[in-house]
């Protein structure tokens, strides 16, 4: 006579035992297509987050020259004249456009623009 | 700079997701290897052993925590009662499809017959319970899985489910003692009789 009792629960704990032993674990296959959309997820976040940084600089061309001569202790410590100078020779010719038209907001001839920077300071 | 995996195991799950969404490359690392077991083992018993069908939920699963990442609310719910949350659907979706297509599509059990081999004997019960598992109805295994092989609480499997907590126990006896029952068949060749 074949025993055909229900199991006890000592029993299915046992089974579960067995179970949690022998868990299916992830292949490296599977494992490296998680982290390839994981990167991918990564990379589309960056690219937003730069996307909405490039969004919020209006006069991205100011600064990038005002980098280049070292930011505003530098700038200060400059004559007007040189400034002027040194913006308009390091600036191609549409930026300092884009920047005078941007910030100042109207057209400037070139031999204007010392007198004007300073203005620009003593509002500083 | 690379971090050994054991200097990120203090770090929630919560932690690594928020550094996941800041671009951190190791959080990503250490969270799949952390969750993807777990989600793995769940899927793979929810679907009656089907690994490539639980492979694809793993992986489908995973992507969608990378994407709510960004979103992710601190101190709103656990990172794994979400994650076990998405891979109930995820399956519940794919035990529906199956329905729909053939109703006998229970896999059939292997030829288990136990041996002196302990490893063989704990891979035959763990497949016997697998199939008795795919037998219980849907809700009834979901919560036998959660409680009894996942090892997770009452309150987080009632979180998942979203159910009462009474709900979930009476869940988990009622499928308990449907296993008890469909396996009463097999209980010699498991190695459970007294003879």
């Amino acid at each position: 006579m074949v025993d055909k009792r229900p199991l006890s629960d000592t029993e299915l704990d046992d089974l579960f035992q067995a179970a949690r032993d022998t868990a299916p674990l992830p292949s490296g296959d599977l494992v490296t297509r998680i982290l390839a959309d994981a990167k991918g997820v990564q990379d589309d976040l960056e690219a937003d987050a730069a996307q909405a940084l490039a969004a919020r600089e209006p006069v991205g061309v100011f600064r990038s020259i005002l980098a280049a001569i070292g930011g505003w202790p530098a700038a200060a410590g400059l004559a007007t004249a040189t400034v002027a100078g040194v913006m308009i020779g390091v600036a191609t010719p549409e930026s300092v456009e884009s920047w005078t038209t941007g910030v100042l907001s109207f057209d400037v001839e070139a031999g204007e623009l010392a007198p004007l920077f300073s203005d620009l300071l003593e509002e500083g | 700079m690379t971090l050994a995996f054991d200097a990120l195991s203090h770090v929630s799950d919560e932690a690594l997701l928020i550094a996941f969404a800041n671009g951190d490359r190791e959080a990503a690392q250490a969270l799949t290897l952390r969750l993807s077991p777990r989600v793995l083992s769940f899927a793979t018993r929810m679907l009656g052993g089907d690994r490539a069908e639980a492979e694809d939920v793993t992986q489908d699963a995973m992507v969608r925590l990378w994407k709510i990442a960004a979103e992710w609310r601190q101190g709103e719910a656990k990172v794994t009662t979400w994650l076990y949350r998405v891979v109930s659907n995820l399956c519940t979706d794919r035990l529906r499809k199956r329905r729909g297509v053939d109703i006998d599509s229970i896999p059939e059990p292997i030829d288990d017959t136990p041996s002196a081999d302990d490893t063989l004997q704990e891979n035959a019960r763990a497949k016997a319970l697998e199939n008795a598992l795919a037998e219980l109805p849907e809700r009834q295994r979901q919560a036998v899985i959660l409680r009894h092989i996942e090892g997770l609480s009452n309150p987080e499997i009632s979180a998942i489910m979203d159910i009462g907590v009474e709900a979930v126990e009476s869940l988990t006896a009622r499928g308990k003692r449907g296993l008890a029952a469909i396996l009463a068949e097999r209980r010699e060749e498991l190695g459970y009789s007294d003879g």
